[in-house]
This record gives C-alpha cells, sequence and structure tokens, in this order.
C-alpha cells in the first residue's frame, strides 16, 4: 500500500478495523530496527514538530509497532537544537555541531517526512491542513510544537524588535545574531539578559547562558559584565549556580531578582535599553530579551491549550484532557513538576507513543514513567545538574526520586559532570535524529 | 463425554495459555518502555556514545548489581545514577539489566 498525503478518514477507519479484525496487530515493542516501513499498512498516526518531542514520537511509534503509518510535518529540513545553543554563543561550538536532519526517521524507520507547516486543525473530521494546501486524516495525532513568543508581553518587544535584541530562545538565526553582537561588542560593554516569570522553557536555560556569555568575555572581553534582570526571586539549581559564580567568575555576574526590581516591563531594542517595574532604566552593549512564552500556536488552532496558553493532559498518556485523539507532549504542555525540557519532551514522547499503541490495539495501558537530567554548563570543563524520576501517583504526575548536584563538590566532579553533559547531548541527539 | 472434557480441558489450556502470553508481553513492552528512559544518556538500546561506557550486551548480573549500587548510594563514583536508580524498585532494576544485556553491541 502507498501512502498518499490525502487518505480519507473512512478508508484509514477501515484498515484500522480489518487490522483489529483479524488480529493481525503484533507490535513489536523494544524490537530491533523495523526496516523500511513503506509498505505499512497500519492505522495512521500524524506527529506535528520534528524537535525533541516530534521526532522522538515518530521514531518510538515506528519502533513499537512497525506497521504503523507515521508522517512527521516540520518545515525545516535541518532542525537546531537549543541544547547547547549556549556554547555556540561562547564560541566553543559551531552552528552545524547543533544541527540534526530526518535521514534516519525517513530511511531507517520509514518515517513519512513531509516539510511543511501544520495551520489547521480540525479534530471532529481527524484532519490536518498544512501550508502548502494538503490535508491529512489521523487516527491519532501527535503534538509537540515547542513554544511561542508572548509578543504582547513585554511592552516594545515585538517580531521587529528582536531583530536587534534577540531572544535566542529558538535556536537557529536568532542564535547566530546574538552570537555576531556578543563579538561586536566593546571590552567593557554590559550584556543585559532579561529572564521571564516561570513557567517557561528550560528552568536553568538563561544562568547557563550568562555563565557561558561570562566565560567568553573571560577570555575575549576581560571588562565586560552580565547583568541578569528576573522576574522571579527563585530561579532553577540557584544555590550551585551562585556560588559557582562566585568562584568562577567573581562580580563579573550580576543577578537582580524581582524584589529587587529586577522585572523587565518595557524594551526600547533600538536603544538597548529596559525599563524594570519600578522605572530604573538599564543600558546595555547587548540585550538579549527572554520573554514569556506560551505553547505552539498550532495547540491553540487544535483547541487543546487552556487559558494559561499551555495544554492540559492526562498525565498517563499525554492525550489532551480537551479533545479526544490529539496526544501533546513537550514544552507546550502543563506537566509541573516536570520541567520543559528537551529530556523530558523526549521521554514524554515514549509515553505517549506507547500510550497510543495500546489505544490502538485495546491492550491495557502501561505504567508511564519518565526520568529527566538537566545539565548546565557554568564553563565548558565544569558541569551542575538537577535529575529526577516521575511517576503517576492520585492522577498527578509526582517525583519518584533525584536532586540537585551537590552544594560542595571536588572540582572533579564538577568536570566529569561536564564531561557526561557532552555525552549527554550525543546520545539525546542519537536517540532522537539519528545522529 | 470423554471427548467433551478433553476439548474443554484444550480449550481451557489453550486460553490460559494465550493469556499467559499475553501477560509476557505486556511486561515485556513495560520494561521496553522503562528502558527506553535510558536511551537519553546510553544511546537508543543502551548502544552508548563518547564517554559513556555502552550498556548493551554487558552481562546482566553485573548491570544489576551496579544499578542496586547506585540505588542504596554504594558506589563512589555516581554523579547523578545514585538520584535517577532510586526512581526504580529493586524487580525494575533487575528488569532492566536483563533488558539491557540481551541488547546486541554496537
Ligand atoms: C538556551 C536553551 C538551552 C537549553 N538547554 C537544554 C538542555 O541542556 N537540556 C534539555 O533537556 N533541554 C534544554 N533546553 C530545552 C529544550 O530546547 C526544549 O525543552 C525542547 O526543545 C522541547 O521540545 P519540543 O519538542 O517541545 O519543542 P522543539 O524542540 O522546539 O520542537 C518544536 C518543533 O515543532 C515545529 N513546529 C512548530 N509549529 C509547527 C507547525 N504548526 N507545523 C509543523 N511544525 C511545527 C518547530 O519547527 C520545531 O521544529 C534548552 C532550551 C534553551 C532555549
Amino acid at each position: 500500500m502507498t501512502r498518499s498525503t490525502t487518505a480519507s478518514l473512512s478508508a484509514s477507519r477501515r484498515t484500522l478495523l480489518k487490522g483489529l479484525g483479524a488480529g493481525a496487530l503484533l507490535p513489536l515493542i523494544g524490537c530491533g530496527p523495523p526496516g523500511s516501513g513503506n509498505d505499512a499498512s497500519g492505522p495512521r498516526v500524524v506527529v506535528v514538530g520534528g524537535g525533541f518531542g516530534g521526532a522522538t514520537a515518530a521514531k518510538y511509534l515506528k519502533r513499537f509497532w512497525p506497521n504503523l503509518q507515521v508522517t512527521l510535518i516540520e518545515p525545516n529540513k535541518v532542525f537546531h537544537t537549543c541544547p547547547f545553543s549556549n556554547l555556540v554563543l561562547a564560541g566553543e561550538r559551531r552552528m552545524e555541531s547543533i544541527a540534526h536532519s530526518y535521514d534516519e526517521l525517513k530511511n531507517h524507520y520509514g518515517v513519512q517526512v513531509i516539510h511543511a507547516r501544520a495551520d489547521d486543525i480540525d479534530p471532529d473530521g481527524h484532519r490536518v491542513t498544512l501550508d502548502n494546501g494538503d490535508r491529512l486524516t489521523y487516527d491519532r495525532l501527535v503534538l509537540s510544537p515547542g513554544i511561542d513568543i508572548r509578543w504582547d508581553a513585554i511592552e516594545g518587544y515585538d517580531r521587529a524588535a528582536a531583530e536587534h535584541a534577540p531572544h535566542a530562545w529558538m535556536a537557529g538565526d536568532q542564535t547566530q545574531l546574538l552570537r555576531r553582537q556578543l563579538e561586536g561588542m566593546p571590552d567593557d560593554g554590559v550584556f543585559i539578559l532579561s529572564a521571564p516569570a516561570d513557567p517557561f522553557r528550560c528552568p536553568p536555560g538563561p544562568y547557563e547562558r550568562a555563565s557561558l556569555i561570562a566565560h567568553y568575555f573571560t577570555q575575549h572581553k576581560p571588562r565586560a559584565k552580565v547583568l541578569i534582570l528576573d522576574a522571579k526571586d527563585n530561579f532553577s539549581k540557584q544555590g550551585l549556580f551562585t556560588s559557582a559564580w562566585q568562584e568562577l567568575y567573581g562580580d563579573r555576574i550580576e543577578w537582580v531578582g524581582l524584589s529587587g526590581d529586577g522585572a523587565v516591563m518595557r524594551v526600547d531594542a533600538e536603544r538597548r535599553e529596559v525599563e524594570t517595574e519600578f522605572g530604573s532604566i538599564h543600558k546595555a552593549s547587548v540585550l538579549n530579551v527572554v520573554p514569556p512564552q506560551k505553547a505552539g500556536l498550532i495547540a491553540d488552532r487544535a483547541g487543546v491549550t487552556d487559558a494559561s496558553g499551555w495544554v492540559p493532559v492526562n498525565p498517563n498518556t499525554f492525550e489532551s484532557t480537551q479533545v479526544k485523539d490529539i496526544y501533546v507532549v513537550g514544552d507546550a504542555t502543563v506537566a509541573a513538576p516536570m520541567p520543559k525540557s528537551g529530556f523530558v519532551a523526549n521521554t514524554q514522547a515514549k509515553v505517549a507513543a506507547a500510550a497510543i499503541v495500546s489505544s490502538l490495539e485495546g491492550t491495557p495501558l502501561l505504567e508511564a514513567r519518565w526520568a529527566n537530567t538537566c545539565y548546565s554548563l557554568i564553563n565548558p570543563e565544569y558541569g551542575i545538574s538537577v535529575a529526577h524520576v516521575y511517576n503517576v501517583q492520585n492522577d498527578q504526575i509526582s517525583i519518584a526520586s533525584g536532586g540537585l548536584s551537590p552544594g560542595q563538590a571536588p572540582g572533579t566532579t564538577r568536570r566529569l559532570e561536564a564531561e557526561y553533559a557532552y555525552s549527554w547531548y550525543n546520545a539525546i541527539a542519537q536517540d532522537t535524529w539519528g545522529s | 463425554m470423554i471427548m467433551r472434557s478433553l476439548l474443554l480441558l484444550t480449550t481451557v489450556l489453550a486460553l490460559t495459555s494465550q493469556g499467559a502470553l499475553a501477560d509476557e508481553r505486556q511486561a515485556e513492552r513495560q520494561t521496553a518502555l522503562l528502558a527506553s528512559s535510558c536511551a537519553n544518556c546510553h544511546g537508543t538500546d543502551g548502544r552508548g556514545t563518547m564517554t559513556l561506557a555502552a550498556i548493551a550486551g554487558r552481562p546482566a548480573s553485573i548491570l544489576e548489581s551496579q544499578l542496586l549500587a547506585f540505588k542504596h548510594d554504594e558506589s563512589a563514583g555516581a554523579t547523578v545514577m545514585d538520584r535517577i536508580a532510586q526512581g526504580y524498585s529493586d524487580d525494575e532494576l533487575k528488569a532492566l539489566a536483563d533488558y539491557f544485556a540481551n541488547q546486541p553491541e554496537l
């Protein structure tokens, strides 16, 4: 059976029913490479978004059930990861080293990859409309669209402003723009990073960025400073960050929290000026605004977001609580206490893939369990981490175990954790995109 | 009469073994799902990367005793595995050890 981009709903339903009736569905969870799935004739799953959550979902759906027809929709041919983009900003890595393609998904796992944007979703008709006009039907839909910026949250910070004061919170052109600005900065300049209130993508991300840029300054801009203006009073791994900053950077990094008047309310991007809640004006040489965020727009179009702008899900399956047969994973979801991390998006996608297989087959649901380790680099040889395992208790996502790197530890431990961070990056990129 | 009870017996036996097979498959899938989280640092199916030793194809008994040592804080060199292993029961750690021992090495 060849797959066309538009199959009628009734046809795919028929295939599903036939398969179930014939008892021919023997998903091979955990089995070896399925080879090309181009002759797949099972139910159809469409995945929107080829980042950490979406690419993992597509791969593990095929691993769990090679006969599924899996289609991945992602506009970009090359995906740049946010993880390690802070090393690119610091001049320690090149863009190519954080770039990944969809070759393994296409060639090894038999996922149909369509480079287009999903514009609309019709949950009743089980249909996705693409920006090239094509329409696809699905038996189950996975959304992993990541974040969108709330362009209305900070006065003066709109799309045009981001060309002067980049957010660099989605990796790609914005990363390169911020890197060029840092390189061109005067020797005694001030880099200002405005950090948002919770929840947002990658809770330790702003502080890792400040650290690695401070490291770059020690090498190339000896008198330059880093000022973090923060819309909250507490942040991820705060104790570990602040003592490492003291140890490695002295007073080069200054952090101003919410109660110290750290919340940025207005941005004048061309002048690289910000105004805080109580009217202080700060002028930067390079201004990086990490703005408030919400679930990627397509989640709104599917009707799965709530008033918070994020997507509530059933913790056991990651199916939307609002719309049947739509599973949402990654940053777009409300999944606290899990952070919005690539690691978490990847493990959520595996749980959702297994739940989709169970629901299509009518077999009992497996018990969900997720893990997360977020490494942060204070400099290229100094790593810290937060690691947790999560399970479901009383229908809530709960912490099963975990914690932070020790507060007091020898340099060898920090060095080892940095090495493990590099190793983690290679492993998760391999697991998600195949390289 | 004898024929009827024989038939009944075979049916019951067939159903039980089907049930057992289904349970076994369900258990295998549960382990595969648990094991999939390990891939984020150890590679798909534990086939390893750079610094971290590959875990695929290592003897199950060694993997199990290492996991238990992590869990019970008896592994001096641990950085994150102590924090993670505590999130799994001893039986789950054994199942994970068996799972990775049975994966082909790269
Ligand atoms: C500076 C920084 C550092 C970070 N460091 C780490 C780290 O060290 N470890 C870690 O685990 N996490 C880290 N993260 C977090 C990580 O990047 C995110 O949590 C992760 O990308 C979330 O995965 P996702 O699938 O939800 O979204 P993404 O990975 O962003 O993928 C979303 C994809 O969906 C596509 N898309 C969106 N809308 C549509 C549409 N309508 N149609 C088709 N495709 C669409 C996009 O093009 C994109 O490719 C970091 C983030 C930042 C900003």
